[in-house]
């Protein structure tokens, strides 16, 4: 379903698909995340990189999405790296826990370099 | 107290506009003096604040409001956010691990940002009705 409060798109780069993500990361929007995620899991894809929107708003609702996508992941076998976070929010993945699940990396080039 | 230096608005209980009560009190922060990694830390907490007032509070009903007053003083921005509704209890630490495993549902993070977030927090009920969670956040920390 289109949401106009978020935008995603999937690019391939050898084995491992980056999931884009523009716009606000919140309950509202996370049904676009969870459909991406479950296309390219579908796909039989190992590797994804979630690529965040550093002015992008991710509130509550949205961490428990990205929660949801990881605990599929564990189920799945996949691994997720991110990119594209700012600061204040590489801090709250730390502090709720989503670092023990996937890894955050300050640039798609450090993410992608041996995935 | 100078009333130039306390806001007070209204938003409906739909969410999104949380957002607004958020960049509201952001611009106060700025005003203040706050830093960027702490403005960013206000925003988080009033939207998760609010957010919990649309949601759990208000039930999200159409026909309530979620009340928001910024208070701005000499080192501290207070924030209290009111609803209308029966409020939550207090909620335990969520563990990640059991959202993981599934042993829990995903969500329920929003009042451990809150108090992880600001320097002060407290939630009581509101002798009018309602519930009202206090939040402050100094200037130096």
């Amino acid at each position: 379903m289109a949401n106009k409060d978020i935008e995603i798109s999937v690019a391939k780069k050898n084995d491992v698909s980056i999931i884009n993500i523009k716009g606000d990361v919140t309950a509202t929007t996370g049904e676009a995340i969870e459909g991406a995620y479950q296309k390219v899991t579908t796909e039989g894809v190992k590797k994804i990189l979630l690529f965040f929107d550093k002015d992008g708003y991710i509130n509550s609702g949205g961490i428990a999405i990205l929660i949801g996508v990881a605990s599929e992941s564990v189920k799945n076998k996949q691994q997720i790296r991110i990119t594209g976070l700012s600061s204040h929010f590489q801090k709250i993945f730390h502090m709720v826990g989503l670092t023990k699940y996937t890894q955050i990396f300050p640039s798609e080039e450090l993410a992608l370099r041996g995935f | 107290m100078d009333p130039d230096n306390k806001i007070e608005l209204h938003i409906p209980s739909v969410m999104g506009y949380e957002k607004i009560a958020m960049e509201t009190a952001a611009s106060m922060a700025k005003r203040m003096g706050f830093t960027e990694d702490r403005i960013e830390d206000l925003k988080t907490a009033v939207a998760e604040a609010c957010l919990n007032a649309i949601e759990h509070g208000n039930k999200m009903d159409t026909s309530t409001k979620v009340g928001i007053t910024l208070t701005a003083e000499e080192s501290r921005l207070q924030v209290v956010v009111k609803d209308e509704g029966k409020g939550v209890g207090e909620i335990g630490s969520p563990r990640i691990e059991s959202k993981i495993e599934g042993k829990d549902k995903a969500r329920g993070w929003g009042i451990f940002l809150i108090k992880s977030l600001m320097d002060e927090v407290k939630f009581e009920p509101s002798p009018e009705g309602g519930n009202v969670v206090k939040m402050v956040i100094y200037l130096e920390k």
